[in-house]
């Protein structure tokens, strides 16, 4: 089992979703988050104010999956969420040791 | 095994017979629909069986017979045992009995749930059922309702006797209290609202258990509930708790979509006879929340009767002066006795009433309330449409208890009288998995909300609260952004297209009745049409550029984005407590600063082309049949905010305007308005005719709050300024308005002179700002191919637009488009210059600059 985390634009969170669903990835936990990365911030101006605008707003998808989906569900985030601009996000995968559905007490993939 | 009355008492039996009446009272409600019968029945069903078991037990062990009595509490000591009930059994022991019973009383409750049933035994000696303990309510509550089911008589009389001369006696204001306090925290976790999408109908506002909490009130006080629309009610709501019960299986309450549809299709509830194929859904839960209002409403009143309150929220200490047939007496909005005319039967009186509990939050008092209601046709006779009733209802939607205005009004039906539109979406249930109130509740929690937006946001707020809530308070007309709000989702009680679409074409009839300032007008309309704009665009990348340049499209002025940036915060606020994140709600307020930013950058590049099909185009030309082509040369070249701004109508009259040039080449219109006037100079182009106008209103004292000047291609010019007056001249003197109007015309045909008018007048002292704005000047080429951009921000000071125009033509620049904005006590204005035809060169942008900069600090000094 591993974890992949992605961090990506708000405005991709329905089509990633979608993606997964449809790949059958049967649960995701969603963040509503904000940083940055090379993206950076930036400074506006807004009637006369500067305002400075470093962190900016991102979903966090978290998923966990059997090793045979890792790859697939990887392709289905890069492909729906790249616009091939900068701010497009990141992926992390992690391995999981353990996975437990607290209902049942049921363990592993099957928990999943 | 037997009772000495020959009645079966072993438990295969018994749950055999249990079942099987059961299943008759089951057939009974399927039947006749009657909730109240059913829950008697089965009362009287498991009466029989505890009677029996206790009779067993006593039979076997005489010593049970005296000091021990069986009895009912809660809900079973009502009678009203609801299918899927838990049943609340109290063993009580005149003394030390209980210990002995000990055995006899598993034994009974045992053979209780064997038989099904979910019991719930409690054993007390008669001495600990005599005080109120805070610290178990609910115990003591349900003693209220208590019943001899069998057992020692005399135990249970002095049990009566305890509870009656002690515990009610001594402990009745405790009692009282906690029920406030029961209610308020369930009220609370409920919104404290009743109009949910999928309600529970015993624990929300307005369900069973508010009846239950009526009837205790009651109880205290020695006096019974009354019938008439609460016996009504109650019987609806039984009959439906009852089809809960047998469609989920388990003591669940939730009214969910299905159960809707189910009990629509039985028209649970609704008569006696079963109509074939049922009811509309619809129309099926209008009349659950009609019921649900009446108890809520019986509730309140015996509230009031007990000095007691149920709303948390505190009455706000406002003198309310010149106030006529009502007065404000201990939180209380009372009517004055009827004498020759009652006043309950005028409109004017009525709406003061509700200005006042819309600034304050009183509530009228129990009798008050009846009158209103009882008098809405004569109300209806009496009332007057117009620009009264607008300033009557701006100002309820403008107080700051609006919210509790606005429902009482509704539930009275006086809301409805004024705005039949919203007739349609009185406790209208739309199917949405996001949002948790019907549409009308939505409706009032979206004016709470802003509302909300007025109260100090803490040291600790967040940088987009503090700016929503200064961008509140900084409207000209606030009044418009509630009406917009008011009937922003009317057009969901009417089937068919988009429902902001409907909701617009709903609120012309509106406005039009109100005969609303046509500019106000037109803003309130584009406020409810693109009101789901704003959350669109949200859902998109709010930093890409191509996103905030289509939402600036629909948007165009800088007021429309104000009321729609603060209109979208407070609507998905009202989906649901928690659908505005803090996360959101900063995106919010980016996707505004970033459309602020936008919005004036590319009106000298975008110009209308009449040969295309543009809808707007269209709708202008419709309008003048027969001129259509000279309208169209007429519209040739103008700035497209120029026709996305002007209802069709204003553009016409300006075209029209044009028309009469032979006549009097300074072309004029002007409208008064309570709060804001609108002038505008229609003529062909000419040098310093922007700088004649602001210094025309200078002259007359006038604060010019937007101006907007725009030229064709043909190189007429239509300059239109809203502004305040100062000095109240315009409305105080009615007969100046022409005076005024004629003196702009000759003060810009340069027939008299500003200065000579301005030297005349005695400049008032002014106060010191509240807020100081450091004068900033920028300048953009990128934004137009010919002109030049420059925005201005500075000290909002009367004067100022004058001071600045004065500079420009002073240098000979020509203004192409001219947009100024006020917000608060900062002016910020947009310029497009050209200077012979270019743009300017650093050179002049540098000369410029320090020019504007002197004659703005000459002008606030």
């Amino acid at each position: 089992m591993q974890k992949i985390e992605a961090v990506i634009q708000p405005s991709k969170l329905d089509a990633v979703k979608d993606a997964l669903v449809e790949l059958g990835v049967l649960g995701i936990t969603i963040f509503e988050v904000r940083g940055h990365g090379r993206q950076k911030g930036h400074t506006e101006f807004y009637r006369g104010r500067e305002y400075a605008v470093d962190l900016l707003p991102k979903i966090k998808l978290e998923l966990v999956v059997a090793e045979e989906m890792v790859e697939k569900a990887i392709q289905a985030i890069i492909t729906a969420a790249r616009t091939g601009r900068i701010g497009d996000g990141k992926i992390f995968v992690s391995k999981i040791d353990e996975a437990i559905r607290i209902r049942n007490d049921e363990r592993g993939e099957i928990a999943l | 095994m037997r009772t000495a009355g020959g009645e079966p008492t072993d438990r295969e039996t018994m749950r055999a017979e249990y079942e099987r009446r059961m299943g008759a009272i089951r057939r009974d409600f399927d039947s006749d629909g009657d909730g109240l019968v059913a829950i008697a029945a089965r009362s009287a069903l498991v009466d029989n069986l505890v009677s029996r078991l206790w009779a067993a037990e006593v039979e076997g062990d005489a010593a049970l017979a005296k000091g021990m009595v069986v009895a009912a509490t809660g809900g079973y000591g009502r009678a009203q045992l609801f299918p899927c009930s838990d049943i609340d059994l109290l063993f009580c022991a005149n003394k030390g009995e209980a210990e002995h019973a000990k055995d006899a009383i598993r034994r009974v409750s045992q053979a209780l749930w064997d038989c099904g049933m979910q019991v719930s035994p409690v054993t007390r000696k008669v001495s600990e059922c005599e005080r109120f303990s805070l610290a178990n309510a609910e115990f003591g509550l349900a003693l209220l309702d208590r019943r001899m089911i069998a057992g020692d008589a005399a135990v249970f009389a002095r049990l009566n006797e305890k509870i009656r001369e002690k515990m009610m006696a001594r402990d009745v204001k405790t009692i009282r209290a906690e029920i406030v306090s029961l209610t308020r925290e369930r009220h609370a976790k409920y919104g404290d609202t009743l109009f949910h999408l999928e309600p529970n109908i015993k624990d929300c506002p307005g369900g069973l258990r508010d009846a239950n909490v009526y009837g205790w009130l009651r109880m205290l006080e020695g006096t019974s509930p009354s019938g008439g629309e609460f016996e009504d009610a109650v019987r609806f709501l039984a009959a439906t708790r009852c089809f809960l019960h047998y469609r989920h299986e388990r003591d669940d309450n939730t009214l969910d979509w299905r159960a809707q549809d189910a009990a629509a299709e039985l028209s649970v509830g609704v008569g006696r006879v079963r109509l074939p194929g049922g009811v509309d859904p619809a129309y099926w839960m209008r009349a659950y929340f009609r019921h649900a209002r009446a108890v809520e409403r019986s509730l309140l009143r015996e509230f009031e009767s007990n000095g007691l309150a149920l709303a948390t929220v505190e009455v706000r200490r406002v003198k309310l002066a010149g106030v006529e047939g009502f007065r404000l007496k201990d939180g209380r909005l009372i009517l004055d006795a009827a004498g020759n005319v009652d006043p309950a039967t005028e409109p004017e009186t009525v709406l003061a009433v509700f200005e006042a509990m819309a600034k304050t939050g009183a509530r009228l008092d129990g009798e008050s309330e009846q009158r209103i209601g009882a008098a809405i046709p004569q109300l209806s006779a009496n009332l007057e449409e117009g620009p009264g009733l607008w300033r009557r209802l701006s100002a309820i939607l403008t107080g700051e208890r609006a919210g509790v205005a606005l429902r009482a009004m509704h539930t009275l039906g006086l809301l409805d009288l004024i705005l039949p539109e919203f007739h349609g979406i009185d406790a209208l249930v739309i199917r949405d998995a996001y949002h948790r109130y019907t549409v009308d509740e939505h409706t009032f929690v979206v004016i709470d909300t802003l509302h909300g937006l007025e109260a100090d946001p803490g040291p600790k707020a967040p940088e987009w609260r503090v700016k929503l809530g200064s961008m509140l308070r900084e409207l000209q007309n606030p009044g418009l952004l509630y009406l917009a709000a008011l009937l922003h989702d009317t057009g969901k009680g009417r089937a068919g297209g988009h429902h902001a679409v409907e909701s617009a074409q709903m609120a012309k009839g509106v406005l039009a009745r109100l005969e609303m300032d046509a500019y106000d007008a037109a803003l309130v309309l584009r406020l409810i049409e693109t009101h789901l704009e704003m959350s669109a665009a949200l859902r998109r990348d709010i930093f890409d550029a191509d996103t905030v340049r289509t939402f600036v499209g629909r948007v165009q002025t800088h007021e429309l984005l104000r009321m729609l940036t603060l209109f979208t915060y407070a609507d998905i606020q009202a989906v649901h407590p928690d659908a505005l994140t803090p996360w959101k709600a900063e995106n919010l307020w980016r996707l505004s600063m970033n459309a602020s930013n936008q919005l004036d950058r590319n009106v000298d590049e975008e110009r209308v082309h009449a040969g295309g099909k543009d809808e707007r185009i269209v709708r202008v030309l419709a309008l003048l049949p027969g001129a259509q082509a000279a309208a169209e040369r007429f519209l040739e070249g103008f700035p497209e905010r120029y026709l996305k701004t002007r209802p069709p109508e204003a553009i016409r009259q300006h075209f029209e305007m044009t028309r009469r040039f032979d006549e009097e080449p300074f072309q004029i219109s002007f409208q008064h308005g309570a709060s804001t006037s609108e002038i505008t100079l229609v003529t062909q182009d000419r040098p310093r005719l922007f700088a004649g106008m602001a210094a025309a209103l200078a002259a007359w004292g006038m604060n010019v709050v937007t101006a907007e000047a725009y030229a064709n291609e043909a190189g007429v010019v239509v300059d239109s300024f809203r502004f305040t007056d100062t000095f109240r001249t315009l409305e105080l003197n009615a007969s100046e308005r022409e005076r005024f109007v004629a003196s702009v015309r000759d003060l810009v045909a340069g027939k008299a002179s500003v200065e000579k008018m301005l030297s005349g007048r005695k400049r008032g002292k002014r106060r010191a700002p509240r807020v100081s704005v450091t004068t900033k000047i920028d300048f953009d080429e990128t934004a137009s191919s010919h002109s030049t951009l420059m925005q201005v921000v500075a000290q909002d000071v009367p004067g100022l637009l004058r001071a600045m125009s004065v500079t420009l033509s002073a240098l000979g620049h020509n203004v192409e488009v001219a947009l100024v904005d006020t917000e608060g006590e900062t002016a910020i204005d947009v310029f497009y210059l050209t200077h012979g035809g270019h743009q300017l060169n650093g050179e002049q942008e540098s000369e410029l600059r320090d020019a504007l900069i002197e004659a703005i600090a000459e002008n606030a000094r």
